[in-house]
C-alpha cells in the first residue's frame, strides 16, 4: 500500500498561519471552531534566554489510525491507494447521537473535529483529496510562504528529508504511526552574546 | 469588463481571475480568484515561476473581508451624535448632493484651504484610493493636505539627510553574500514588507551566515532567524549605535579609505564620540546605562560588524517610529558608512531600504541634481507659492514634499482645534477622508475625537463602519480591489508589479473611488482630465509611463509582471564605483555624517551629526515615576494596520492582548489573560494581559490597529494603541508611536466568561 506522509520543516516556520487560513478558505470553513490545520506555539525559557517554535498540525493520516479503531459506526476508513484517512459523513452518527465522540478523544492531534451545528458530523483534514486528484499539492503546502511543508509518498519523503519523527509540539506514537517526517527546530536558547562566546 | 483572455478556463466551469492583494503592508501579492456565477469561491496564490509571490494569511482571508456582513452597503447620512455610529440610508444622489453642497459652501465661506484631505494607503493601488479625490479637489480650487507618514518618516528623513536618496536597499537575495546580518528592530515575519523576505532570511541562516537581532521583543523573526538576541530598551537605539561607532574608531577598525573618499564630517562625529564636544565619552558603558544592553555585548557587536565585511545592518523602521527616531536611523546609516558597507554585494546602507523603483530609475539623472531652492508646484492652488516647511530638507530632490502649507499627520487634531491662531497654515472646516482609518491610526485618539467633533463637515470613503467613519456626516461605500482593476508595485524593492483584475462586480451599492469622484465632480462642475478616460485607459496610461512594463496586456493577462534583473540590486553602487562622475545626491556630493542642511536648522532636537537625544517620555524622564512602563505599538500578524481587524479568520488566530513581562506582572498582581488597564494622561485601554518572557521587563506592547471602542466612561475596550501615544512629532517628522510612557494595573472588573 502506498502511504502518503506530511513533511514539516520546523526550523522554517514563522507561525504566520497562512497554511491554516488557506485551508479554511479552500474548504470554506466559516465555522470558527473548525481548524483542519492547527498551529501550536511553544515558548520556553526565562528572559533573555528564550526558545520559540511553531508546529503546523494537520491530520497525519496515521498508519494505524486510532480514530478509525474507536469509531462505533465504522465511519472512518483508510484508503488503500494512498493511506489517507477519510470519514464517511453519512455513516458518522453525529456529535449528539454518538455522545462520546471517541475519535476526538483518541487522536493526540485532535484532528477529528465537529462543527457547531446541531448533531454535527465529524470532519478532518484529508490532504485536500480534490487537489491531489488533480496532481496538485494540498492548499497548505502551496500556501506556505516559507516552503516548509510537503506532501509525498512516505518513504520518498524519508529519503529526501531523513527519518525525523519528533519536533516541538509533537510526540510520535509507535502505536498509531503518524505518517510524518519532521525537521525539528534545535532547542537552542537565545543569548545576548554570540553563541561561541558562552557569555 | 475583461477580455476573455483574462481568464483561464478550468474544467469545473470555474473562471480563474488573476488578481492580487493590495493593502497598507507594502507587499503586494498574487491572488487567483476562483469565480463561479459572479462569486469568488476560493483563492489560490502564486503557483508560477520563481520567485513566487505567495500571499500571507491576510490575503488568503480576503473572501471573509469581501463578503463580510459588515460591508457598507449603501451611502449613509449621520443621524446620531458624532462618534455614536447612528446613520440612515440615503441614495447616492442625495449623498453626493450633500457633499457637493457642503464643499461649495465651505469653499465660498472660508476658502479652499479649509478643506483638509485626510488620506492614507489603506485601500490604495496606483489608481484607486486617494488619487482621484486629490485630482477632483485640485480642480475644485485646491485643498490642504498632510505630510509625515507614520510608518517611516523618521527613516526617510535620515536617509535623505545622509545619502540624499531613499533608494539605499540591496535586493533581499544579496543577503546571501553577507558574512553577518543584523536585524535591528525589524520583524518581517509579521510585517512582510516584501513577500519572500522571511524565506530569504531562512536561507541566509541555512547557509551558515550569522544573524544577530536587536529588539525589545523576542519577535517571530528574532526567534526564527537570529542566533543572538540583544534586547534593548526602546528609544535608546541611537545610543548603542553611537557606542558601536565609538568602539570601531577607538580600536581603529574603521574603513579609512571609504571614509576619506565618500564621506564628510567624520571629525565632528569623532569629537562627539570622544567627548570633546560635550565632555561625555560615548563608551559602551555609557550606552549600557541608557539602553540596558551590557557594554561587552555592544563592544562585541561593534567588533563583529567591523570585522565581518561585507555585513548587512538592516535598520528597521520601528525604532525610528519614535521621538527623535531620526537619530537612530542616522546613527545606523553612519555606522554602515564608517565600516564601508555601502554599495557592495553583501553590504547594506540601512537608510530607507528601497531597492527597486521604476519611478526612481527613470528619474535617476534628476536625482543627481540637488540644490533646489524652493518646492516645485504641486498643481494644488492652496499650496502654490508656499515657503518650504521649517526643518524640511527642501534643498534636496526627493523624499517628503517640503511644502510649507501642509500639516503633519500627528498635528492634524491640533490644527483643527487651533487653526491659524495656533500657528497652522489654515483654519480647517471640513475633512475629506479616503483610504484611511485616521482616528485609529494616528496618535492621541481621544484628542482626535475632539477635533473631528469640531469639524463643520466630514465625508468618508469606506468599506466598513470604522471608528473614523463613525464621525462622518456622510459615508460613501467603496468597493474592494476584488471589485475593480488596478496596478500595484511593492514599496520597498522587489522588482515586480501585480495587476489586479476585477474579479466580481461591485457588491451592494458600493463604487470605486474613481467612480465616486467622477459623479461628484459633475455636481461640483469640475472635470479633471483623468475622468475623461476609462479605468483601463488610465491604467494603460500609468503603465505607459513606466520604462519597465514592456507589455501592458501581458501583465494584465498574467496578473503579475516579474522583472528579471541580471544580478541582485546593490544601491549606491554607482556612487562607490565612480565617485567623480556619480556623486551622492547630497549637497556635498558625499555621504553626510555631518549634514550642513541640518546644521542650518540650529536645533538640538535635530543635530547635524547623529546623537542620542532624550525626550519628555524617555525611560528615565520625570514622567516615568508616574508611568514607569514603555509602550511599544508594533504590527500584528493578523492585520495590516487596522485592515482585517473585523475578519473572523484573522481574529481566530488569537485575542488582542497587552504583552507584559512576568516580572512586571508579578509586582502588579497581574496573571496571564486577566483583564488590565493600560493608561496614561491621554487615555485608558482595558484589554487582557499576555504575560510573556518574550518582552523585556519595563516594556509593554499593544499591537496597533485594533479598533477604538470607547465605553460610556471613555475607557477603550477595543485596545486601540493610539489612545496612549503622543501627538508630538520630531522636527524631521518621525511619529512617536513607540515613545509613550504608561502604567498597567489590574482592571476593577473581571473578564466575563
Amino acid at each position: 500500500m502506498t502511504q502518503l506522509g506530511f513533511y514539516f520543516n520546523q526550523t522554517r516556520c514563522i507561525g504566520c498561519h497562512t497554511c491554516a487560513v488557506a485551508c479554511k478558505d479552500w474548504h470554506d470553513h466559516q465555522d470558527g471552531g473548525i481548524n483542519w490545520m492547527q498551529i501550536k506555539t511553544i515558548e520556553k525559557g526565562v528572559f533573555p534566554h528564550l526558545f520559540l517554535a511553531f508546529a503546523a498540525i494537520p491530520c497525519y493520516q496515521c498508519e494505524s489510525p486510532v480514530c478509525m479503531a474507536v469509531c462505533p459506526a465504522g465511519a472512518i476508513s483508510k484508503r488503500a491507494t494512498d493511506g489517507i484517512v477519510v470519514v464517511d459523513r453519512d455513516r458518522c452518527l453525529g456529535r449528539e447521537t454518538c455522545e462520546k465522540t471517541p475519535c476526538v478523544k483518541a487522536c493526540p492531534s485532535r484532528s477529528p473535529q465537529f462543527g457547531s451545528e446541531e448533531n454535527a458530523k465529524m470532519q478532518k483534514c484529508d490532504f485536500c483529496l480534490d487537489r491531489l486528484d488533480e496532481g496538485q499539492q494540498p492548499i497548505c503546502v502551496e500556501a506556505c510562504p516559507m516552503f516548509a511543508l510537503e506532501i509525498g509518498v512516505l518513504p520518498e519523503l524519508q529519503k529526501k528529508y531523513g527519518n525525523g519523527k519528533e519536533a516541538h509540539g509533537f510526540r510520535y506514537s509507535k502505536k498509531i504511526k503518524p505518517a510524518v517526517v519532521l525537521t525539528p527546530k534545535p532547542e537552542v536558547y537565545s543569548n545576548v552574546y554570540p553563541p561561541e562566546s558562552g557569555g | 469588463m475583461h477580455s476573455p483572455n483574462n481568464f483561464q478556463q478550468s474544467h469545473t466551469g470555474v473562471k480563474i481571475v488573476n488578481t492580487g492583494c493590495c493593502h497598507d503592508c507594502g507587499g503586494r501579492c498574487v491572488l487567483k480568484a476562483h469565480v463561479k456565477d459572479g462569486k469568488i469561491l476560493r483563492l489560490e496564490s502564486d503557483t508560477g515561476e520563481d520567485p513566487q509571490i505567495r500571499a500571507c494569511m491576510r490575503g488568503r482571508a480576503y473572501r471573509q473581508r469581501l463578503y463580510s456582513p459588515d460591508r457598507l452597503k449603501h451611502p449613509l447620512r449621520r443621524v446620531g451624535k458624532k462618534g455614536q455610529g447612528r446613520f440612515e440610508r440615503v441614495s447616492w444622489d442625495v449623498a453626493l448632493n450633500e457633499v457637493a453642497g457642503r464643499l461649495e459652501h465651505i469653499k465660498k465661506s472660508y476658502g479652499n484651504a479649509a478643506i483638509l484631505l485626510m488620506a492614507s494607503g489603506g485601500n490604495q493601488g496606483m489608481l484607486h484610493g486617494p488619487l482621484p479625490v486629490g485630482a477632483m479637489l485640485q480642480e475644485f480650487g485646491g485643498f490642504t493636505r498632510t505630510w509625515g507618514i507614520a510608518s517611516y518618516e523618521g527613516a526617510m528623513y535620515a536617509s535623505m539627510a545622509t545619502y540624499g536618496t531613499i533608494r539605499t536597499g540591496n535586493s533581499r537575495e544579496d543577503l546571501l553574500n553577507s558574512k553577518l546580518v543584523i536585524l535591528w528592530g525589524w520583524n518581517p515575519a509579521v510585517t512582510v514588507q516584501d513577500p519572500g523576505t522571511s524565506l530569504m532570511l531562512a536561507r541566509v541562516r541555512e547557509k551558515g551566515i550569522r544573524i544577530v537581532a536587536v529588539d525589545p521583543r523576542y519577535s517571530d523573526s528574532v526567534a526564527t532567524f537570529a542566533q543572538q538576541w540583544i534586547p534593548i530598551r526602546p528609544g535608546t537605539d541611537s545610543a548603542v549605535l553611537i557606542a558601536m561607532a565609538y568602539v570601531i574608531l577607538k580600536e581603529k577598525l574603521q574603513d579609512h579609505v571609504f571614509i576619506n573618499t565618500y564621506t564628510v564630517g567624520i571629525e565632528t562625529y569623532t569629537d562627539y564620540l570622544f567627548g570633546i564636544e560635550d565632555g561625555i565619552e560615548k563608551t559602551p558603558q555609557w550606552a549600557e546605562a541608557v539602553s540596558g544592553v551590557p557594554a561587552e555585548a555592544i563592544a562585541g557587536l561593534a567588533r563583529d560588524y567591523a570585522r565581518s565585511k561585507p555585513a548587512a545592518l538592516i535598520a528597521g523602521w520601528a525604532p525610528a517610529r519614535a521621538a527623535y527616531g531620526e537619530q537612530y536611523s542616522r546613527a545606523a546609516n553612519v555606522l554602515t558608512a564608517i565600516t564601508g558597507n555601502i554599495g557592495i554585494h553583501g553590504g547594506y546602507a540601512a537608510g530607507f531600504m528601497r531597492a527597486y523603483s521604476s519611478r526612481e530609475f527613470s528619474h535617476k539623472k534628476v536625482m543627481a541634481r540637488p540644490g533646489q531652492a524652493k518646492p516645485k508646484s504641486t498643481g494644488n492652488p492652496v499650496e502654490d507659492g508656499a515657503a518650504p516647511r521649517k526643518y524640511s530638507l527642501y534643498k534636496l530632490y526627493g523624499g517628503t514634499n517640503p511644502n510649507g502649507a501642509r500639516i503633519h499627520n500627528t498635528k492634524v487634531y491640533d490644527a483643527i482645534l487651533r487653526g491659524k491662531a495656533g500657528g497652522y497654515p489654515a483654519d480647517i472646516k471640513m475633512a475629506y477622508v479616503v483610504a484611511s482609518n485616521f482616528l485609529n491610526q494616528h496618535p492621541n485618539t481621544r484628542r482626535g475625537e475632539d477635533a473631528l467633533r469640531a469639524l463643520e463637515f466630514m465625508v468618508v470613503h469606506e468599506q466598513f463602519m470604522t471608528p473614523t467613519a463613525k464621525f462622518a456626516d456622510i459615508v460613501l461605500p467603496v468597493n474592494t480591489f476584488m471589485e475593480r482593476s488596478d496596478i500595484a508595485p511593492p514599496w520597498l524593492g522587489a522588482p515586480y508589479y501585480i495587476y489586479l483584475n476585477q474579479a466580481v462586480e461591485s457588491l451592494h451599492e458600493s463604487k470605486s473611488d474613481l467612480d465616486i469622484c467622477r459623479e461628484l465632480s459633475k455636481k461640483l462642475g469640475v472635470s479633471p482630465m483623468i475622468f475623461n478616460f476609462t479605468e483601463d485607459e488610465i491604467l494603460q496610461g500609468i503603465a505607459g509611463g513606466r520604462n519597465d512594463i514592456p507589455d501592458y496586456h501581458a501583465m494584465k493577462r498574467d496578473g503579475v509582471l516579474k522583472i528579471r534583473l541580471k544580478e541582485p540590486i546593490v544601491s549606491l553602487r554607482d556612487q562607490i564605483e565612480d565617485p567623480v562622475n556619480a556623486p551622492f545626491p547630497t549637497l556635498s556630493g558625499k555621504i553626510e555624517i555631518f549634514c550642513a542642511h541640518l546644521a542650518e536648522m540650529n536645533d538640538p532636537r535635530v543635530p547635524p551629526i547623529p546623537k542620542y537625544v532624550p525626550h519628555a517620555e524617555s525611560f528615565d524622564a520625570p514622567l516615568a515615576k508616574q508611568y514607569p512602563l514603555q509602550l511599544l505599538t508594533s504590527h500584528d500578524k493578523k492585520r495590516a494596520h487596522s485592515t482585517w481587524h473585523n475578519v473572523p479568520w484573522c481574529r481566530e488566530i488569537g485575542p488582542h492582548q497587552v504583552w507584559i513581562n512576568p516580572r512586571d506582572a508579578l509586582t502588579r498582581g497581574i496573571e496571564n489573560e486577566s483583564l488590565v488597564d493600560v493608561f496614561n494622561d491621554r487615555g485608558r485601554v482595558r484589554i487582557p494581559a499576555r504575560v510573556t518572557e518574550r518582552i523585556m521587563p519595563g516594556v509593554v506592547e499593544i499591537k496597533q490597529g485594533a479598533w477604538y471602542d470607547p465605553d460610556e466612561n471613555g475607557i477603550d475596550r477595543g485596545g486601540c494603541a493610539n489612545v496612549l501615544t503622543r501627538d508630538d512629532p520630531s522636527p524631521g517628522g518621525a511619529h512617536p508611536m513607540n515613545s509613550a510612557l504608561v502604567q498597567v494595573e489590574r482592571s476593577p472588573e473581571k473578564i466575563k466568561s
